[in-house]
């Protein structure tokens, strides 16, 4: 085991594919040289060299769809999409092309591509460029979402992505990148897409909540035990498509409570799924309503007390697990 | 004119009393009568009924304070009426109104030492900040005005599978909404309920209108250890219906041959005669849970549950397996007589290794008897009712009659249990087998 940042370890699972397997290879813009946006990529080009590791034109659409191509022909590419915002200008390839072929084509073609982007609010990034989208792309048969919060998944995911035969969102918060945490070094070690995880036993409420929002459902969770005696049960579900129901479901069965909590917006965000499927298979177990914790209804302001009221953190959670344990005065 | 609601007092000696919670609060619009404060003395905890209608406009002694006899709790008036801070300024015959208010010892009535008292308070505690939260809105009960009950799901689940009534239960959620933790304290407050009879033979309870006080008898409070003790074991029961065709036939047939003065024998003295002919066979259900050991007997001396005026005694036969029918006919009136009488002597209830309770004569089809220890088991026994059974494929009128054996599962697991109920029947239904 060895002690990285969710950065090093998102590198570190590219780097052991690339390894492995000829034929993975990288693309997306300033990926190369600078490393991506988020400095990511560091250093792989050195490894790897210009012909894996390739810079590509700021046009998302080309990149995306150049990566089903390569898919198509025999390929497994992996692509950062710079922001989750600019998702939107690739949408047709990635919805209505990588996520349909393997079904229209009977099984004949698939597209193991792998599209890594990162988002997040609070660092007054301006409303382009702070989006949390996930919901958009869980919507879409045909595509798995992957958002792990920690470094370890986030190493063991990647790799169960890239090699994964269908295509794969694997989204980053940007809030995770400095974390740190213990992540193995065995190269053949893989994640399993489709199981959550419970980063924090408790007794009283479940939250279940990814992205950035599980290290804010930390610190909410020693507040709430601190002050309440509020005992918080964290799951990191880890993937949303596919979702892992029974890991949420036999928590709430213990807890009797639930709270949702993502960063994007909470109107029509995959919190309300998750409510919906709460409510659908325990409602026998509920002993309150279930809450979700997200963004309020807005574009994400650029101005930092306007953005620090908008987007959701522990302040929200706190307030939320309280409401559903019915300790609020 | 506003009227003042006093701590009346509750009974001989009362001193002072603790106010427990307010079943109303502030703003709330009451009926001279309704129930509007728990209060608990040392004796007992009383639901007290308001002295007058209207609204409670002012609530000066707060849940969890004790305060003396005649103080000013509360202020009753119309909406919006000025009213004292404190209570020296009120109408003095409200106190008697409040003396004079009617009691109704709460289900929980006890010591305040005592333990039913405690989840009777637990849940007015929980509940106090909700009813700070929103006096105005509270009903009684979770019900709603228009008797809709709000009540999380869960909460709903453990009311039906509890037997709660959800109407009854006082909601701490949103706009009274009765969640998983109000149910907990009505579950307790039930549970306390029916342990109140026991409770009140156990600790003495304050006298009061409709109350009489009766002192303990040793007996009774020995019948309450032991059998608060055998509750405390974890026990199972065993039920079987047994064709009594031939053991009534049995019976006629030496009813025949009773001599002038001799007792008559009866269907218990057989089943007592087969219940220890079988334990010889069975000597694992024959023993004695010794904490840290199982005393297994060779004899089976076979207790009788006998009702006396005085309470519940067991008398035992003595080597029941070795004596006839007859010889047990004999015992059995002789321990009967003493019990009824009172002189019966410790050797006549000591050492049973084996209880038999039989409330046939009484009309019982059937019941589970609590276990009598430290013995292993004890066989409830049922009255013998002409039943249709299926005999050979064809419908036929058998006198049957269900017993059930409760078993201390420290000393005894269900298959024992079971290969001794197996025998039992064999022998009530093929008497020559016991031979």
């Amino acid at each position: 085991m060895a002690q990285m940042t969710y950065r090093e370890a998102v590198k570190t699972a590219m780097a052991e594919e690339l390894r492995r397997d000829s034929r993975v290879l990288f693309m997306g813009e300033d990926i190369a040289d600078m490393g991506g946006s988020q400095g990511v990529s560091k250093g792989m080009l050195a490894e790897f060299g210009p012909g894996r590791i390739r810079n590509t034109p700021i046009s998302e659409e080309g990149i995306v769809g150049a990566a089903v191509g390569a898919a198509m022909s025999g390929l497994r590419p992996i692509v950062e999409i710079m922001y989750m915002d600019f998702t939107s200008m690739a949408m047709d390839p990635i919805v209505g092309q990588a996520a349909k072929w393997r079904y229209m084509t009977g099984g004949q073609v698939t597209i193991p591509v792998t599209i890594r982007t990162q988002g997040g609010a609070g660092w007054q990034s301006g409303s382009q460029h702070a989006s949390m989208l996930e919901n958009w792309f869980t919507h879409v048969p045909g595509l798995k979402v992957v958002m792990p919060s920690q470094p370890d998944d986030a190493r063991l995911l990647l790799k169960a992505a890239i090699r994964d035969e269908n295509p794969v969102l694997f989204v980053e918060h940007r809030d995770c990148y400095p974390r740190k945490g213990e992540v193995g070094e065995d190269p053949e070690e893989v994640g399993e897409l489709g199981k959550g995880r419970i980063l924090r036993e408790g007794s009283d409420c479940t939250i279940v909540c990814w992205g950035g929002m599980p290290w804010a459902a930390l610190e909410a969770a020693e507040q709430l035990e601190a002050d309440d005696g509020i005992s918080l049960e964290i799951i990191d579900p880890r993937t949303l498509q596919p979702f892992d129901l029974g890991i949420v479901l036999e928590s709430v069965r213990k807890t009797n409570r639930c709270v949702v909590a993502h960063e994007a917006v909470t109107f029509g965000g995959f919190g309300a799924e998750v409510a919906a499927l709460v409510q659908e298979h325990a409602f026998d177990h509920l002993d309150a309503p279930v809450l979700r914790v997200g963004e309020k209804w807005a574009p994400v302001p650029f101005a930092p007390v306007l953005e620090a009221h908008v987007v959701p953190g522990k302040a929200e959670i706190i307030e939320a697990v309280r409401s559903v344990a019915y300790a609020t005065a | 004119m506003a009227t003042q609601v006093k701590l009346p007092r509750l009974g001989q000696g009362m001193d002072e009393g603790k106010v427990l919670q307010w079943l109303k609060g502030e703003g709330d619009t009451i009926e001279k009568g309704d129930e509007l404060y728990e209060v608990e003395t040392e004796k007992v905890n009383v639901e007290v009924e308001a002295p007058a209608g209207g609204t409670v406009l002012k609530v000066l002694v707060q849940a969890g304070e004790t305060v003396a006899i005649g103080t000013t709790l509360a202020w009753i008036g119309e909406a919006g009426e000025d009213v004292p801070a404190g209570g020296e300024d009120g109408d003095s015959s409200a106190a008697g109104s409040g003396s004079s208010a009617e009691l109704r010892s709460s289900a929980t009535g006890s010591t305040s030492e005592s333990k039913p008292a405690a989840p009777a308070a637990a849940p007015a505690a929980k509940a106090t900040p909700a009813a700070a939260a929103a006096p105005a809105t509270r009903s009684s009960g979770g019900a709603s005005a228009s008797g809709r009950v709000k009540a999380s799901p869960l909460a709903r689940r453990m009311a039906e599978e509890q037997g709660v009534d959800l109407s009854s239960v006082q909601g701490s959620g949103p706009d009274g909404r009765v969640v998983a933790r109000d149910l907990e304290g009505a579950v307790q407050a039930a549970a306390s309920a029916t342990a109140a009879p026991a409770a009140a033979a156990a600790q003495p309870v304050a006298a009061g209108p409709g109350v009489e006080r009766i002192e303990l008898t040793s007996m009774r409070k020995t019948i309450a250890r032991r059998l608060g003790e055998a509750w405390t074991a974890p026990s199972f029961i065993l039920n079987r219906t047994v064709d009594m065709t031939a053991a009534n036939a049995l019976r006629k047939n030496m009813l025949k041959s009773v001599a002038e003065g001799e007792v008559r024998p009866t269907v218990s003295d057989i089943l007592t005669k087969a219940a220890a002919v079988a334990l010889r066979r069975h000597r694992e259900m024959n023993a004695h849970w010794n904490e840290d050991s199982i005393l297994q007997f060779e004899a089976a001396h076979v207790g009788l549950a006998v009702a006396t005026d005085a309470g519940l005694v067991v008398p035992v036969i003595r080597d029941a397996h070795a004596k006839t029918v007859r010889e047990i006919a004999a015992d059995r009136k002789v321990l009967v007589d003493k019990a009824r009488n009172g002189k019966l002597q410790p050797m006549d209830f000591e050492g049973g290794t084996f209880s038999i309770s039989n409330l046939g004569m009484m009309g019982i089809d059937s019941f589970t008897a609590v276990l009598n220890p430290p013995q292993a088991g004890i066989l409830a026994v049922g009255a013998t009712v002409d039943t249709p059974v299926v005999v050979d494929r064809r419908v036929e009128i058998r006198p049957i009659m269900t017993i059930s054996l409760t078993c201390d599962h420290r000393t005894v697991d269900g298959a024992v249990g079971a290969r001794f109920l197996q025998t039992l029947v064999q022998h009530l239904e093929d008497p020559t087998s016991m031979l």
